[in-house]
């Protein structure tokens, strides 16, 4: 029993032996596969050697698969200054690409003087290179690598095992890298003759990702940087608040909301508005319209088929009347027409018609004036032109301090008065109607009305010119006239702009209908 | 009074041993390679300054200096008393042949490289010196060989070119000379 228990030991012994052996020659071959691909970007000539001790050397070359040949026909020639040449036995791998990987491995070396290399294929010179075996270091990365925090804020300290390698630890340096993970942001730091660092300046509570790879100094030893080794992640302190910026922070704020509220404050009424506006009511413009007539804008009007209805509240209303555009003529006959049939009218109405007869006959207290009132009667009950509702068959009526009643003719105005050009002129077409300024087109004939145009022309200030003319402006809004007593001895200013006066002298042919006027 | 005239004797040889004539005083071992380091760069710098010289910078005739090749195993085999007479063996064969090529350079730069590498080897001497390492540069010129270095053998050999020379004198900073000071005992008590 002892001898099969001790046969037993020994055949685990074995095992354990050639497992440890098989995974070091696996990682010696992964570590090797590793530097030979690190060397094939870095070393342009041929062969590629290095030192991972300071007691073997490796040097490889690499030929495509197509001219490759047998590891026997390669034979690496290697001569120390001052002494014999030997020749080293050549292995041949399978690389990536397709290739051959030839190589060649040293186990005994001289460093600090010149070996020649001499590679041949089939006896034909195919690689020649002098070097010092002590400039060609490519070390295994160091191992070990430990980050932890220290006591200060935005700090790490790293630390690690150098490579295990007698005499050249002295000569050694680091490149730490460190970066915050997830992100290409960091930097790297170099540390020469020593295994430990710390990171300065990194953002406090950031998860940092810290790699590290040697090198030999270059002085006495070089070499090729090697591998980067795994990378460990450890994250710096959460910042702390300084007071001084807290404290300053709230009183910046506090100052920031202060001056906010005085603004606000303010500008309250402005703000109101734009925020929620006020919704506009025109009950102060139309009085009586929702008290008295709960809203009937026809009944407050009288309006009925087309006729006017006068209302006081137009003849003081402060709104702007709308540019008057004369569009037709009108003929000018004495009133003989009678008014319109007040039968025609709702009974109901008669109250209305009661009520502005009344107001109209403040009107007439001159003879000319009640002249000119029977005149506009006539123009509104004569039938107009088809014109297009650019026209209105309203006027500016003019009530003149001269004795105008009857035919007497109104040639004494000079033509200087009349910078406005009236659209009365026979034979124009309703798309001739416009508003602008120029000379009046006085015709002659019988039945002259003299009425004045009055337009609103917001940027101009045009005194009215002529004589000191009492007339009356007539607002038409296409609901309603609206006419206001004015007076040439003085500008007014309603609203944005100027009422400019103007007369002109129109003759309505007499083929023409009069436009009927009705109240 | 034989006893008095006794101490006073002994008195006396104390006071005259401790004033003897030429008795250097201790040195402070200089372990930082940094001063090495410095040295090696400029003799790199000689080197590289050698290389592009085209005339008026070659030997007179060839001069023997030591072997530079350093093979660990060999190394390591040797203690530190051997290691030791092999620097400075060394050096005095570098001084010697740095010497004579500083009678031959007539150019300017070079002769400065030269000179600067002289003084170099004569620095190293005292930080041998101050490792405990027994030194016999004296003197930067000095005529005979110190005892134990040989003029011909394994040690040893010659060159014939300026900037085979400087080469060497590179070589064996590089490797032999590093090699001892940065092993010294002294340094790797702790010492400075």
């Amino acid at each position: 029993e002892k001898k099969m228990t001790n046969d037993h030991l020994k055949k685990l012994l074995v095992y354990c032996m050639l497992c440890c052996t098989q995974k070091i020659i696996v990682q010696g071959a992964q570590t090797f596969q590793t530097k030979v691909a690190l060397l094939r970007h870095v070393e342009p000539n041929n062969p590629k050697c290095f030192a991972e001790g300071i007691r073997d050397l490796t040097c490889f070359w690499e030929e495509d698969e197509e001219r490759a040949g047998s590891a026997k026909q390669y034979s690496f020639i290697y001569t120390y200054q001052n002494e014999n040449s030997s020749e080293c036995n050549v292995t041949a791998l399978p690389a990536a690409g397709g290739r051959i990987l030839y190589f060649c491995r040293l186990s005994q070396t001289q460093l600090f003087v010149p070996l020649d290399i001499q590679v041949f294929r089939d006896g034909l010179l195919i690689h020649n290179r002098r070097l010092h075996i002590e400039l060609f270091f490519l070390l295994d990365p160091p191992v070990n690598l430990t980050v932890k925090r220290t006591e200060k804020q935005g700090q790490l300290k790293a630390s690690w095992m150098p490579p295990p390698l007698k005499y050249l630890d002295d000569s050694m340096m680091y490149e730490v890298s460190y970066v915050i993970a997830g992100t290409q942001m960091g930097q790297v730091e170099e540390v020469r003759a020593s295994s430990e660092v710390i990171l300065l300046g990194l953002q406090p509570g950031a998860k940092y990702s810290v790699r590290i790879r040697v090198k030999l100094d270059g002085v006495s030893y070089n070499g090729y940087w090697s591998a980067w080794t795994d990378p460990v992640l450890m994250a710096t302190l959460p910042g702390d608040l300084d007071p001084l910026i807290v404290s300053l922070t709230l009183i910046i704020s506090l100052i920031l909301t202060l001056l906010s509220l005085t603004v606000l404050l303010s500008h309250r009424r402005f703000l109101l508005n734009k925020i929620w506006p006020v919704i506009p009511n025109p009950e102060s413009k139309f009085q009586g319209l929702f008290t008295v007539y709960g809203g009937d804008f026809e009944e407050w009007l009288g309006y009925s088929a087309g006729g006017l209805c006068l209302r006081p509240a137009y003849f003081y209303s402060e709104e702007l009347p709308a540019p008057l555009e004369v569009l037709s003529e009108v003929s000018l006959d004495l009133p003989s027409s009678p008014l319109p049939p007040k039968a025609k009218q709702a009974p109901g109405e008669d109250e209305k018609l009661k009520r502005i007869d009344s107001l109209m006959e403040r009107w007439r207290e001159t003879p000319h004036e009640h002249w000119l009132m029977d005149q506009l009667r006539v123009l509104h009950q004569l039938p107009g032109p088809q014109c297009s509702q650019l026209e209105s068959q309203d006027a500016y009526v003019t009530l003149n301090a001269q004795n105008h009643s009857g035919e007497e003719p109104l040639d004494d105005i000079l033509e200087e008065t009349l910078p406005l050009q009236a659209l009365f002129a026979s034979g124009r077409t309703c798309s001739e109607s416009h508003s602008d300024l120029g000379s009046l087109q006085q015709s002659s004939g019988s039945g002259r009305l003299s009425t004045q145009s009055s337009f609103e022309y917001p940027n101009h200030t045009w005194p009215p010119k002529g004589p000191g003319y009492t007339y009356m402006a007539v607002a038409d809004s296409g609901v309603s006239m609206d006419y206001s007593p004015m007076s040439s001895s003085r500008i007014d200013y309603m609203g944005k702009g100027v009422i400019y006066t103007n007369e002109y002298r129109n003759e309505i042919p007499a083929h023409r209908q009069p436009i009927p006027f009705a109240f | 009074m034989l006893h008095i005239s006794r101490g006073l004797l002994t008195l006396l040889l104390m006071l005259l041993e401790w004033t003897r004539p030429g008795r250097a005083s201790p040195l402070r071992p200089i372990c930082d390679l940094r001063v090495l380091k410095h040295f090696i760069e400029e003799a790199k710098d000689a080197e590289a300054a050698m290389l592009t010289c085209k005339e008026g910078c070659g030997l007179p005739e060839p001069v023997t200096v030591p072997q530079t090749k350093v093979d660990f195993n060999v190394w390591e085999r040797k203690n530190a008393p051997e290691q030791a007479k092999e620097v400075q063996s060394g050096l005095w064969l570098l001084s010697q042949a740095v010497g004579s090529l500083r009678g031959s350079v007539t150019d300017a730069t070079l002769h400065s490289h030269i000179d600067n590498s002289l003084r170099n080897i004569f620095s190293i001497g005292q930080v041998l010196r101050s490792l405990n390492f027994q030194v016999f540069l004296r003197a930067p010129c000095q005529e005979y060989p110190p005892p134990g270095v040989g003029v011909s053998g394994a040690e040893t050999w010659r060159v014939s070119s300026a900037s085979e020379l400087l080469q060497v004198h590179v070589n064996f900073l590089r490797g032999k000379v590093h090699l001892l000071l940065s092993n010294a005992a002294v340094c790797q008590q702790g010492g400075s």
